[in-house]
């Protein structure tokens, strides 16, 4: 909130300090000040006053009170006298105020003023108004609006001729009903909205904005002016219903003190009579059925120290606690300074305070420790590193392997990125998503993000495009969460690579998975060609499912060349998924260490001629069957069809490296070995080891 | 050199050529400064607990304290899902998912993904990271606060860091309070990076209320402790002097590639 400086200065007899002095005070002790500007021969206070202050300190005499209590500098104490001068009228015989809707509106206060001459109103008004955001309009409205400032209290004022019956109604609107308002927007009004009105219509919006019926005009005569009390939740609901904000509402919604409205309306009732030559009637009309009376709170003083962790002198504590307006009292009753010395010992240790109603916030002891400890110093509370039982960390597995899974793909070249958990309707008819299985965000910041995201997979390939025109070769990755059906997220692995033809990419990709699954201690590992609906998203090609131990984890496959075409990504892209959370489960630290043998391998290589739909794995089985124990390790070295070969088939190639643990092998038992392999080759219907 | 007193043959290199570039790869920076986050707060004995980015309102509003039709709920821009869950706009429903389940005196940190529907600027996305704390014990006191918080900026940015505490409201703490810390691009004499002010807002936090144990089925009477907030993604753009969020999401491998 905009405050004036000099208005605030007018406040005190003894000056404030300078303006950036005081704005540094208020952050420390208060609300921070967010800007502070010069205007004229006046500085101009952008104080953020916290939601929870707003009730009292979003006017002058609380920001003033506030100041008065951290700088230790005497506020002003006015009381105003309200001055009747026609004193044989009584509103009370003119106008009729009810309440229907009594939970909504708490209290109801109003006043009459005759013989108003509607003009200006003085420079010295308008300029305070100015310089706090507020366009001057004429005397009556600004000095409602003047009063608003310096109390918070918002105040309207009705032409009296205008109200229909004489009457006032507080009420619930009906469905249908409609409110023109003063900057002549129209609303349409339901039951959710409170109004005042006249024995016919709505006059104002309550406690939102004015209605141009009653409007105060250049002929109003008669006005009465009304100060009220609603309650916070019925403004704050209109207010979002109508999407209309108002100083007033403002101020409604965070609540406010309902004893306000009688010093408020005295004293605007005043100002108009002072600028505008009318007379204030006789009487108050007051709806105000329940009294508003101060708490009491007991404040337990060893409390203050265990909480804050600091010494604060009783002393200290009341004076602290009177500079805010609060009221302290030494619970030591005399009933209770007669009881044994323990009785009396605690006794001494509490204090009942008083909290003027004023004070919205504060209802429990917690709320009078913090302004203690605010107004003390937040800077004298010394660090103290606790004392407390050894309590070792957990061991958060799921983050461990997280970490493991980071630090495996940055070794093999992967940059890491972070996407948003969104994406768009093209991204979703790109990958032809399944719609039915995705979540929906009600109220997106843009269309861009209209989907939570089910897979980490579009996301990757938007930052191959984006990347593409300065990286050739591009590796990213993304463990994150994904969101599918109702309610359901979990966490996702994904990378992807990019490579000038898929199959190439295929095998590097695979292998890089192999090499990611081995060192988190996962050694049983399977690939299935799945069938192409398995996946879920269908823009695959050359697709294969990921298994451990007999469970799908995930899936690595080339990015259907239509889908690259859209994204004009213009090398093709090999991706693999993997659902976190399963392997997390797979995951090991275990590892043994195994006998590195003292004896020399020996490597012989063997190639075979195969039908084309024979898989490596089919090869690999009779190599390892056949050859048994004097096997240590079997690498395929190349994969070959081509026009060389005979129609149909494909040349596999393999380097077996024989090894024993216990002795060196003689050339003539890896010679045997190796012959068995190949006969046990030979031996398969059109397989043919190539000599 | 000069001890080996031997004849050295060039054999026709040019020292002065660049050595043949390897390739590595690169860890996101915001997952860099989460390790040294989390390290810290392991080392002074807290754990790391996760939970759900889809959250219900009870979780995220009202077992902290913020009930509906508040203003406060105002202080947190909510992105909500047509099934009327809400994706959560802190990690504080981690907390109390944790308080359900466990007993005091504990210490626990809780890092993650949090959300806002707000208007995305240099300083603001839509997404960002919170790692958000809570101590719970018989006396835990904001002094102990204070304490914890300056050995974690000590740690984290490896030099003594001026602090200063100043009054701030949330629904959930009080006592409330805001940390800020001086700046340490102009030593807090003003720059562009801390608005002039010399001081950058990093660490919000508080006593927790008693509402909230309340919620969770602890009884005030006998706990008490801190709870706080620091935003990584601030902490990131102070340590690498980063000045615009959106880098962190833009995935640019120009920007990833520096770390």
């Amino acid at each position: 909130m905009i405050f004036s400086y000099n208005w605030l200065q007018s406040f005190f007899n003894k000056k404030l300090p300078k303006p950036e002095k005081l704005a540094e005070i208020l952050a420390i002790r208060s609300f921070e000040v967010e800007e502070i500007r010069k205007s004229g021969k006046d500085w101009v206070l952008d104080v953020d006053i916290l939601p929870n202050r707003v009730p009292d300190c979003a006017c002058y005499l609380g920001l003033a009170r506030e100041i008065g209590a951290i700088t230790k500098l005497k506020v002003k104490n006015e009381k105003l006298k309200i001055k009747v001068k026609s004193s044989k009228l009584n509103i009370k015989n003119f106008l009729n105020v009810e309440v229907a809707d009594k939970k909504s509106c708490s209290r109801y206060t109003a006043r009459m003023i005759t013989g108003v001459k509607v003009g200006l109103s003085p420079k010295w008004m308008q300029e305070r108004l100015k310089i706090c955001g507020l366009q001057p309009i004429n005397n009556v409205v600004d000095a409602a609006n003047y009063v608003m400032l310096e109390t918070g209290q918002p105040l309207h004022a009705f032409d009296f001729e205008k109200i229909k019956g004489k009457t006032i109604i507080v009420r619930k609107a009906k469905r249908g009903e409609e409110i023109i308002t003063l900057d002549g927007s129209k609303y349409e009004l339901d039951e959710n909205i409170l109004v005042i009105a006249d024995s016919k219509e709505p006059l104002a919006i309550a406690g939102i904005k004015g209605g141009k019926k009653a409007e105060i005009d250049e002929n109003t005569k008669t006005i009465v002016l009304e100060a009220a009390n609603f309650e916070p939740q019925i403004i704050r609901r209109g207010s979002k219903l109508l999407n209309l904000k108002t100083d007033a509402s403002y101020r409604f919604e965070h609540g406010l003190d309902p004893n306000l409205t009688e010093a408020a309306i005295n004293k605007a009732t005043s100002l108009i009579q002072e600028i505008s030559h009318g007379k204030i009637a006789n009487g108050l009309l007051d709806f105000y059925p329940k009294k508003v009376l101060p708490k009491i709170i007991k404040l337990d003083l060893v409390y203050i120290d265990k909480l804050l962790g600091v010494k604060i002198s009783k002393k200290e504590i009341i004076k602290i606690l009177k500079s805010l307006g609060l009221n302290p009292v030494e619970s030591g009753s005399k009933a209770a300074l007669r009881g044994s010395p323990p009785l009396k010992a605690w006794f001494r240790k509490i204090l009942n305070v008083g909290v003027p109603t004023f004070r919205l916030d504060i209802s429990i002891p917690e709320d009078l420790i913090e302004e203690i400890a605010r107004i003390f110093g937040y800077e004298k509370i010394n660090g103290i590193l606790p004392t407390t039982t050894l309590i070792p960390p957990q061991k958060n597995d799921n983050l461990f392997w997280q970490g493991m899974v980071k630090n495996i793909l940055k070794e093999v070249g992967f940059a890491e990125v972070y996407n948003y958990s969104f994406i768009s309707p093209k991204q979703v008819s790109n990958f032809k998503l399944q719609i039915p299985g995705l979540l929906e965000v009600e109220n997106p910041v843009s269309v861009e993000q209209k989907y939570l995201r089910p897979s980490l997979i579009p996301n990757l390939l938007k930052n191959i495009q984006k990347n593409q025109e300065y990286f050739e070769k591009i590796k990213v990755f993304e463990i994150g969460k994904i969101f599918i059906g109702k309610n359901h997220e979990k966490t996702s692995l994904a990378g992807v690579i990019t490579t000038r033809e898929t199959k190439q990419g295929f095998y590097e990709l695979k292998g890089i998975v192999d090499l990611l699954l081995n060192k988190l201690g996962i050694s049983d590992i399977w690939y299935n060609e799945c069938s192409s609906k398995k996946s879920g998203m269908r823009p695959f090609e050359q697709c294969a499912v990921i298994k451990i131990n007999r469970e799908e984890i995930g899936f690595l496959a080339g990015i259907s060349e239509g889908v690259l075409r859209v994204l004009k990504i213009k090398q093709r892209v090999v991706a693999f998924n993997i659902d976190f959370e399963r392997l997390a489960k797979q995951c090991s630290e275990e590892q043994v260490y195994q006998p590195i043998s003292a004896y020399p391998a020996a490597v012989r290589d063997i190639a075979v001629l195969v039908p084309r739909k024979v898989k490596v794995v089919e090869v690999l089985n009779k190599i390892n069957t056949a050859g048994g124990k004097l096997i240590m390790d079997v690498d395929v070295f190349d994969i070959y069809e081509g026009e060389e070969l005979p129609e149909g088939k494909k040349n596999f190639a393999f380097h077996i490296i024989y090894q024993a643990k216990d002795r060196t092998l003689t050339a003539k038992e890896i010679d045997a070995v190796h012959q068995k392999i190949a006969q046990a080759l030979e031996s398969q219907p059109s397989w043919e080891v190539r000599k | 050199m000069g001890l080996y007193n031997l004849k050295i043959k060039q054999q026709g290199i040019d020292v002065t050529a660049p050595g043949k570039k390897q390739f590595f790869g690169h860890l996101h920076p915001l997952t860099l400064v989460r390790r040294q986050v989390e390290e810290i707060f392991q080392q002074m004995g807290f754990s790391i607990i996760g939970g759900p980015e889809i959250e219900t309102e009870w979780y995220n509003f009202d077992a902290l304290n913020i009930p509906k039709d508040h203003p406060a709920r105002d202080m947190w821009d909510t992105l909500w899902l047509k099934n009327k869950l809400l994706l959560r706009t802190h990690t504080s429903p981690v907390q109390i998912r944790y308080m359900e389940k466990h007993q005091p005196p504990f210490r626990i940190i809780a890092p993650g993904r949090v959300f806002r529907h707000e208007a995305t600027d240099a300083s603001h996305d839509v997404q960002f990271y919170h790692v958000e704390g809570l101590m719970i014990g018989k006396d835990i006191s904001m002094a102990n606060f204070k304490a914890i918080a300056k050995e974690f900026f000590q740690r984290f940015f490896n030099k003594e860091v001026k602090i200063r505490m100043r009054p701030g409201y949330f629904p959930f703490t009080e006592p409330s309070f805001e940390m800020d810390i001086q700046c340490l691009v102009c030593k807090g004499k003003g720059c562009s990076t801390c608005g002039q002010t010399g001081w950058i807002e990093l660490w919000p936090g508080g006593m927790v209320h008693p509402n909230v144990f309340k919620a969770v089925g602890y009884n005030p009477k006998f706990w008490q402790g801190f709870a706080f907030c620091i935003s990584l993604d601030r902490l990131a753009m102070m340590k690498y002097k980063i000045n615009d969020i959106r880098l962190f999401y833009s995935n640019d491998l120009r920007f990833l590639e520096q770390f």
